[in-house]
């Protein structure tokens, strides 16, 4: 069997990631008009805290159809992000674009929890330890190849996520872009958005940031609240597109790592 | 925080959501993509040693299991190794995942590109000997079937042919840079010659040979891959030598295609990539990962890389400075 201790500790790194997520919320204020949109942080959130869940045997979170329910929500949402990209970009969008990783990721929680063999998947908690029980016999999937293929394309989603954030593709500091107004949806709860059209100067600037464009960073149209005082550089670095992307990594290498200890 | 999706027309595809506008001669260089997928193999590889399996007995019987055939000189070691796994089983096991797991992030992360390929090729060297008995060469087991000369030393030797470095940039396929195109030549040669000699060894070219490493891949997969198995298996019963020779014909002519003329090199390389896959579904069971008892994906996805990194390309969109030379003389 896996030992437990090492479940445990990307248990932890993801409730890490899911901290992480949670101070990006708190400290850019996305309730506030105007503010950038959080899809992707509340996405990392409630993903760190299930799978988390699932690596702990200690840890007893929702039920797996309520895990289900949310990641199918997401998923959707991932899906028309994509979607809209696509349409926009063309159909390297569907793969290549930002949104493409998070919708693989949610569309691999949803598949986690839902295809869970046996009697163990109709609980809560515990990938390591059934329901909560304190050993480390491990849950396991139906449809292998399924997981197969996910776990593959989490991993190619990882590496290249690393080689992009080692190639100062994404910026440490939040990025800054003048706005042009194009009305597109936005994110599930928030104010009307104001996308960002980068023209081709504006779209240079993001590059010269260091920010992809029309990526996270990209929408802060403005500093975040608080200026750029006391503390900035932590901030800075907190709101950074590289720390969406930081989380993303480690969120899909254990992902992966989940899918296949499932098998 | 999030991205709003925007924009259409010539702007929208420079800078597309997730993307960002990459000056002219900054795409990802062929190289840079080959090194990116060895490191994903890598990473793939370390997760699948975290599995259960491998802290587990089978593991080191498999590990002691490679001992078997091979002269004393080579088996004294494995063994010995198979026992400090054994007695050690959960620390050893683990710091092997993470070495691995360290490797690939390590190919993957721009800074350490060197220090991780050099790492790989030490790594895969012991693993090759220590735990994988040189792939059977010795032994008479190995067969192109199940993986000889030995997966692991297939990543040896893609880490070489993608260092980042540049001996003969003008060499007409990416293997050719780090070593040069007449080293990288021998190399392919050399690798899938000897193939084609072990598909041809009296113990792969017994009527039943090849319809028993195909058939011993059944257990324990998913249903679609074991019907796939057992009608590769029986196409092949009791034609155990027609079989090995036709395989050994198609690997001698993927070994010399590489001398060809860029369409026929073209072609041979289609048929090295189609071969691997064959082998790599039916012959390794895509390493039998799916039986939750696979250490790695074996040699399929490692030949079919290794095709693509041979593969011609054009003068156009050979690189100008590989990743991983910042700053440094090349």
């Amino acid at each position: 069997m896996t030992p437990a201790w090492i479940l445990d500790i990307f248990a932890a790194l993801m409730l890490v990631v899911a901290a992480v997520s949670a101070a990006r919320l708190v400290v850019a204020r996305p309730w506030q008009r105007g503010s950038a949109l959080l899809d992707t942080d509340v996405s990392h959130l409630l993903m760190g805290i299930a799978m988390a869940g699932m690596l702990a045997s200690g840890l007893t979170t929702l039920s797996n159809t309520a895990w289900v329910v949310i990641f199918a929500l997401l998923t959707a949402w991932f899906a028309f992000r994509v979607l809209v990209d696509a349409r926009a970009n063309g159909v390297r969008a569907l793969a290549g674009g930002h949104c493409a990783p998070h919708l693989v990721h949610g569309a691999a929680m949803v598949f986690m929890f839902g295809a869970l063999a046996g009697p163990a998947g109709g609980g809560g908690s515990g990938m390591s330890g059934m329901d909560g029980s304190s050993g480390s016999a491990m849950q396991t999937l139906r449809y292998p190849t399924l997981a197969f293929v996910f776990a593959l394309i989490l991993i190619g989603y990882s590496i290249w996520d690393i080689d992009q954030l080692s190639g100062r593709r994404y910026s440490t500091t939040p990025a800054r872009v003048a706005p042009v107004a194009v009305a597109v949806p936005a994110m599930v709860g928030a104010e009307p958005a104001t996308a960002t059209l980068p023209s081709p100067r504006a779209t240079g600037a993001a590059a010269a940031d260091g920010v992809p464009s029309g990526s996270a960073a990209s929408a802060e149209a403005r500093p975040a609240p608080g200026g750029y005082g006391g503390g900035a550089a932590a901030r800075g670095l907190l709101l950074s597109p590289a720390t969406t992307v930081g989380c993303r990594i480690a969120m899909g290498v254990t992902m992966a790592l989940m899918l296949l200890l499932m098998i | 925080m999030s991205e709003v999706a925007v924009a259409d027309g010539r702007t929208a595809r420079r800078g597309r959501l997730g993307t960002e506008v990459l000056p002219v001669g900054e795409r990802l260089d062929a190289r840079r993509a080959l090194q990116l997928s060895l490191a994903a193999i890598w990473l793939l590889d370390a997760v699948l040693q975290y599995q259960a399996f491998m802290y587990s007995k089978g593991f080191t019987q498999m590990i002691g299991g490679t001992a078997a055939g091979n002269p004393s000189v080579i088996a004294r070691p494995i063994s010995w190794n198979a026992t400090l796994v054994e007695h050690h089983l959960v620390l050893v096991n683990t710091i092997f995942a993470t070495i691995q797991l360290l490797i690939g992030l390590g190919i993957a992360f721009r800074p350490t590109v060197r220090v991780a390929l050099a790492a790989s090729i030490a790594w895969a060297v012991g693993v090759w000997w220590f735990g994988e008995g040189l792939g059977g060469v010795l032994s008479g087991a190995g067969s192109p079937l199940n993986g000889a000369p030995g997966a692991v030393i297939i990543y040896a030797l893609l880490a070489v042919l993608l260092w980042p470095a540049d001996r003969d940039a003008a060499a007409p396929f990416i293997a050719g840079r780090a070593v040069g195109a007449h080293l990288a030549r021998a190399l392919w040669l050399v690798l899938w010659l000897s193939l084609a000699y072990l598909a041809l060894t009296p113990a792969n070219r017994a009527p039943q040979a090849l319809n028993g490493v195909i058939a011993g891949m059944e257990s324990g997969e998913p249903g679609w891959l074991a019907a796939a198995d057992r009608g590769a298996a029986s196409l092949v019963a009791n034609r155990g030598l027609a079989a090995s020779v036709v395989l050994a014909v198609a690997l001698v002519l993927i070994a010399v295609g590489v001398y060809l003329p860029r369409p026929a090199a073209k072609a041979t390389l289609l048929l090295a990539i189609l071969v691997a896959l064959v082998i790599w579904v039916f012959g390794e069971a895509l390493g039998t990962i799916l039986t939750g008892g696979g250490t790695d994906p074996n040699s399929g996805p490692l030949l079919v890389l290794l095709a693509l990194t041979y593969w011609p390309v054009a003068a156009a969109t050979r690189p100008t400075r590989p990743v991983g030379t910042e700053g440094m003389a090349v």
